[in-house]
């Protein structure tokens, strides 16, 4: 129990007046790359909005690091220490790459000498951050954004990094130096917590699976467990092809 | 002139980028200011020049309190709507100051009003001067703020991606406050600064409106740059109209906005990229 | 019909039927009588300008400048001509019809703030114009109409007709746009203005017909109001206000509702009669309609017909839910005879000519060139796939072929014609279909309606035709069917999931009957199953005949599904080939996918 980093308990949540969430229990491992896979309405995205606080829920508990969050404000919760990198592009497209960053400390600016030591952090483990530093956000590829997208996240060195979609809209060689963003992460002991429509690979990036249906959660496991299960692999897989 | 222009759209443009709220109500926002100036300098005599923060510090704070109360609540009916709101406001605004100053045209009259400085051939009024120069000094106060402080990275953040502010713990209720009083505070000053010259009454606002959307319009929705642009190019045709066809000033400046849109539709500093399109 | 069973059209006909009545039956007729027909003044306008800004969502804050117009119209021509101005109201329908179709060309090209901010300018240009060309319009003071000698007694009452009677046609002629096709394509565009055109809707016309229709009622009533107020004058302030409060009476009402502009107009101009009676002076006035706009604005948005609506609907049906409907039932498609669907006459068959090809393409935007001289064909008959690394210019020429874009140089070949500088309805109507990454369907519209939008041709026919007719509704089935969609026909679009949204999008584009269909990213943001199930309608539909182009990063469905690849890099060709020659080029491996990408993605 020691290690949970986020815990969540018999949560219900939902817009107006349907529950999306009906009753979920969730929880995550320090270290951990856990890929919540589930079809569309099942109630992933929702998960993320409750954890980060735009949504508050009816019932049920989020505890995390120990310490209970429910229904904090967002950006109480982005100075716990949970960090969100979103499906859609989320940068300043007019403001440069290091003003990107820059920003990514908005909650800490007031601590000059902190805001010096992330950067530096971040731009040893994006170097795109420096290379790029004076260019225009809006002029990068779909993958240097995301990049930067996940530099902007680290400036307040998260505990747990949230990602929706990390692959989504990406060529594979953007993917593939995504995923390695994202091991990186999870070695130097920071926990992933991400929504992939693409379930291969989130399967093979993951060491955990969590697999949603109607706002519960269905099973959960290893990832490989998942992954080899008979009925995920039909529903979620696809049959297997030939190539 | 072009500098009143350019300070008051852009604090329109400002408003508009950050909450993609059209304010109309500046043009009363404005009157209100120089009325109340012209109050206190009847009152008291006092060199109105001074009252410029004093007056800029309390529409900013008028402002703030438009938003709280009243736009807050209605940006999610979509930007139709708080137009409307916005005409409300000003509309309500102009039958208040009707009621208070009384439906006649005021005018503060320090010792340099009727007083010019001539450099060889020309002739610069006072008033005419001192407050270009008081708008261009607000105008580039405004700009290093914005580019360089926490606060207007926040605001340009806010007005490039509402989203993906709030992810970095920017609060957008608290930058839209702050595009709202700034915004209006540029009313507070330009206010200031108008009543020296022009002689104002509560409907002069309607030509203000017209003025300040044509210039955002022109020079882009949200582009502070273009604003700037766009009111250089107001100030000079109304001169040169003003010399020449004196009553088609404004004809002018209308036709000129049509033909810019015939041709760019985005305005002249309006964004159209490859992000727009695919989004 | 179903028309009289809606209380609103009840409620309207009464309203019509008690001013019908109301001069032969009451006392103290004269007063009332004026009130009355400002009251009914204001409905007309508030519905005319609901068919521009309520259906189409162009919101337009300078309308009043077509009443100014008819009004100058019917005074100018009435002096010139000697007749009184009210009988030329046809001409001030007309004349306030052709500005606007001027006016609307140039405004209509911006949109939302723009647009409503621009309408200011151009009723504030022509009140400039009203007040300096003396010799035509008697400058600031106006001119005085000669009003022919009435009935002493009751010298409103033939004007008060002639209002209601002008109001009863322009009610039906909104009635008439709202369930025509033209009125369908209106709210399309309101709903997603890019969208309307890539399924065939000429949105440059419909909005200018709407425009131009929405300035009718404004110019019959200008006419005859000069010759009811005995004078023109241009009045800057009130000419503002006058737009303001007509806006506030279709707000109030309802906007996009039949009769929710024409209460409106009772209401908003009785409250303001009311608080001159109260409170007397124009200042006051000012400031309780600022109050009432304010308010309505806040607490009321969807105004009042609209409001009243939904509170009976939620006192009828409480909170049914939207069924769940399993992914696994709809991965089965249902076999429909699938030459019907894609039929089309007349075009080429010729396999020599390419479905669609495309020379020395060139876009660039600022300093970057995103295309850099693309050639490349698409042979008919074939899946032809478009893959490349982020940035590689992939969706810039997909715009360029669909004509999001125009091509700074080279051109596009549908057919072995030139559509290079077509319009993107145009391309539509010529057998070019496509989807969208992020699927833009008509959220609020059914599943069933969003089927039928699609305009294969632009003609009058077409815009005057009704809604539904009958063969569009069978049409729209079939497809349905076809793609195993059925059971959603009353769905709205915006309840189903994303990968459902993405099937309908196809089964829309379908309707056009296109010879190639350009799919963008089919398969992103849908998970394994639904990409099967959409990989088996491609297969079908390319067997039936239709060519298909598909730009997509997941390289194993590009590569089981396509005939042919064509791999861009830094916006020009790096290789074109068969899957197998995609496969293992280093080149693209270097470039796309990746030295590790047998590692990482092996099995995307």
């Amino acid at each position: 129990m020691s290690e949970a980093v986020l815990a969540m308990v018999g949560v219900q949540a939902g817009y107006g007046g349907g529950l999306v969430l009906q009753g979920l229990d969730l929880q995550i491992d320090k270290g951990t790359v856990t890929c919540i896979v589930g079809p569309n309405g099942a109630g992933k995205s929702t998960v993320f909005r409750v954890i980060s606080g735009l949504i508050k829920p009816k019932s049920g508990t989020v505890t995390f690091l120990g310490k209970d969050i429910t229904g904090q404000s967002p950006s109480a919760v982005l100075r716990a220490g949970v960090a969100q990198v979103p499906q859609n592009r989320a940068l300043f497209p007019e403001m440069t790459v290091h003003e990107n960053v820059l920003l990514g400390g908005y909650a800490i600016r007031r601590d000059r000498a902190l805001l010096k030591q992330r950067m530096a952090m971040v731009e040893e483990m994006v170097p795109l951050v420096r290379e790029r530093a004076k260019e225009h956000a809006g002029n990068l590829s779909g993958g240097q954004r995301r990049m930067v997208e996940i530099g902007r996240a680290l400036m307040l060195n998260p505990s747990l990094v949230l990602m929706d979609e990390p692959s989504l809209g990406l060529d594979p060689k953007s993917v593939a130096k995504v995923a390695l963003l994202i091991r990186e992460m999870a070695a130097s002991g920071r926990t992933v917590l991400m929504i992939e429509q693409n379930v291969r690979l989130g399967m093979n990036l993951a060491t955990h699976g969590v697999v949603m249906e109607q706002g519960q959660v269905r099973l959960t496991g290893d990832a490989d467990g998942i992954a080899d299960n008979p009925e995920v692999a039909t529903m979620y897989l696809g049959k297997a092809r030939e190539d | 002139m072009g500098g009143v222009y350019a300070l008051l759209s852009s604090g329109v443009t400002l408003i508009f980028g950050v909450l993609d709220v059209v304010n109309v109500a500046q043009g009363s926002f404005l009157v209100f200011s120089a009325l109340l100036t012209w109050q206190i300098w009847d009152l008291t005599g006092i060199e109105p020049l001074l009252l410029i923060p004093v007056m800029g510090a309390l529409m900013a704070f008028f402002g703030w309190i438009i938003y709280r109360g009243l736009v807050k609540r209605v940006v999610p009916q979509g930007p139709g709507m708080t137009v409307l709101l916005m005409f409300g406001v000003a509309i309500a605004m102009e039958g208040i100051l009707n009621i208070a100053f009384g439906n006649k045209f005021k005018s503060v009259t320090p010792p340099y009003f009727t007083q010019s400085l001539q450099i060889g051939e020309l002739v610069l009024p006072y008033p005419q001067l001192i407050s270009g120069i008081m708008a261009v000094v607000v105008l580039v106060a405004l700009y290093f703020y914005l580019k360089l402080s926490w606060a207007g990275r926040a605001l340009r953040a806010s007005a490039q991606n509402k989203d993906g502010a709030a992810l970095v713990g920017i609060s957008s209720i608290k930058a839209s406050s702050l595009a709202f009083a700034i915004g209006a505070m540029t009313a507070g000053v330009g206010g200031v600064l108008l009543i020296i010259m022009y002689p104002i009454y509560p409907a002069t606002q309607y030509d203000w409106i017209a003025k300040l959307l044509g210039i955002i319009v022109l020079g882009g929705m949200g582009s502070i740059p273009g604003a700037v642009i766009a009111s250089m190019i107001l100030g000079i045709s109304e001169a040169f109209a003003q010399a020449y066809i004196p009553q088609w000033s404004a004809a002018i400046f209308f036709g000129v906005i049509l033909v810019v849109l015939l041709f760019r539709p985005e305005g002249l500093l309006g964004e159209k990229t490859r992000e727009d399109v695919t989004t | 019909m179903s028309a009289l069973k809606k209380p609103a059209n009840i409620v309207g006909t009464v309203l019509i039927l008690l001013l019908f009545l109301y001069p032969l039956v009451g006392s103290e007729t004269r007063y009332f009588e004026s009130v009355l027909i400002v009251c009914m003044l204001y409905a007309i306008m508030a519905s005319g300008w609901n068919i521009i800004s309520g259906l189409a969502g162009y919101v337009s804050l300078g309308h009043s400048v077509y009443l100014y117009i008819g009004m100058y119209t019917g005074a100018i021509l009435g002096k010139m001509w000697g007749v009184p101005p009210m009988y030329l109201m046809v001409l001030g329908g007309v004349v306030a019809a052709a500005i606007a179709v001027v006016v609307g060309f140039i405004t209509l090209r911006t949109r939302s703030h723009s647009f409503v901010i621009i309408t200011i300018a151009v009723l504030l240009l022509f009140m400039t114009i009203a007040q300096n060309w003396k010799s035509l319009t008697g400058g600031t003071d106006g001119f005085i109409v000669k009003q022919p000698e009435w009935n002493k007694d009751s010298p409103t009452t033939p004007y008060y007709y002639i209002f209601l009677g002008l109001m009863v046609l322009t009610v039906a002629l909104v009635a008439f746009i709202m369930r025509s096709r033209l009125g369908a394509g209106l709210v399309a565009i309101r709903n997603d203005e890019g969208k309307a055109a890539s399924i065939g809707i000429n949105t440059t016309l419909y909005k200018v017909t709407a425009y131009a229709l929405s300035a009718v009622p404004f110019g019959f009533a200008g006419a005859v109001y000069a010759q009811y107020l005995g004078f023109v004058t241009p009045t800057t302030a009130l000419a503002i206000l006058m737009s303001v409060f007509l806006v506030l009476a279709a707000l109030v009402g309802g906007r996009g509702t039949l009769w929710g502009p024409v209460i409106g107009g009772f209401l908003v101009w009785g409250a303001n009669e009311a608080s001159t009676v109260l409170a007397g002076e124009f200042s006051a006035r000012l400031l309780i309609m600022g109050v009432i706009l304010i308010l309505t604005v806040m607490f009321m948005p969807a105004g009042l017909l609209p409001t009243i609506s939904r509170f009976v609907h939620r006192r009828k049906s409480q909170g049914s839910a939207v069924a769940f409907i399993d992914q696994a039932t709809i991965a089965q498609t249902r076999d429909v005879a699938i030459d019907s669907i894609v039929a089309r006459t007349g075009q080429s068959t010729d396999p020599v000519v390419p479905a669609l090809e495309v020379k020395g393409i060139v876009k660039r935007f600022g300093g970057v060139t995103a295309v850099d001289g693309v050639s490349m064909t698409v042979e008919r008959g074939s899946i032809t796939g478009l893959i490349g690394p982020n940035g590689s210019g992939k969706t810039t020429l997909f715009n360029c072929m669909t004509g999001t874009f125009q091509p700074d140089e080279g051109a596009v070949f549908l057919n072995g014609e030139d559509i290079t500088r077509q319009k993107v309805w145009t391309r539509a109507h010529e057998g070019l279909g496509r989807t969208f990454q992020i699927t833009r369907l008509f959220k609020s519209m059914t599943v069933l309606d969003n089927l039928v939008a699609p305009l294969e041709k632009t003609s009058v026919r077409e815009l005057v035709a009704g809604r539904y007719s009958g063969e569009d509704v069978e049409r729209a089935r079939e497809v349905l069917d076809f793609m195993g969609l059925a059971q959603f026909e009353g769905q709205e679009a915006a309840a189903l999931s994303f990968g459902q949204q993405k099937l309908v999008e196809l089964a829309q584009v379908l309707m056009l009957r296109p010879s190639i269909i350009l799919l963008d990213e089919p398969a992103s943001g849908i998970n394994p199953t639904l990409i099967e199930k959409l990989a088996s309608v491609i297969r079908r539909l390319n067997d039936a005949g239709t060519t298909v182009l598909i730009v997509e990063h997941n390289i194993p469905l590009v590569l089981s599904l396509c005939d042919r690849v064509h791999v861009l890099a830094e916006g020009q060709v790096l290789i074109s080939g068969t899957p197998d020659e995609i496969r293992n080029d280093p080149q693209v491996i270097e470039a796309y996918l990746g030295p590790d990408h047998m590692l990482e993605v092996n099995d995307v």
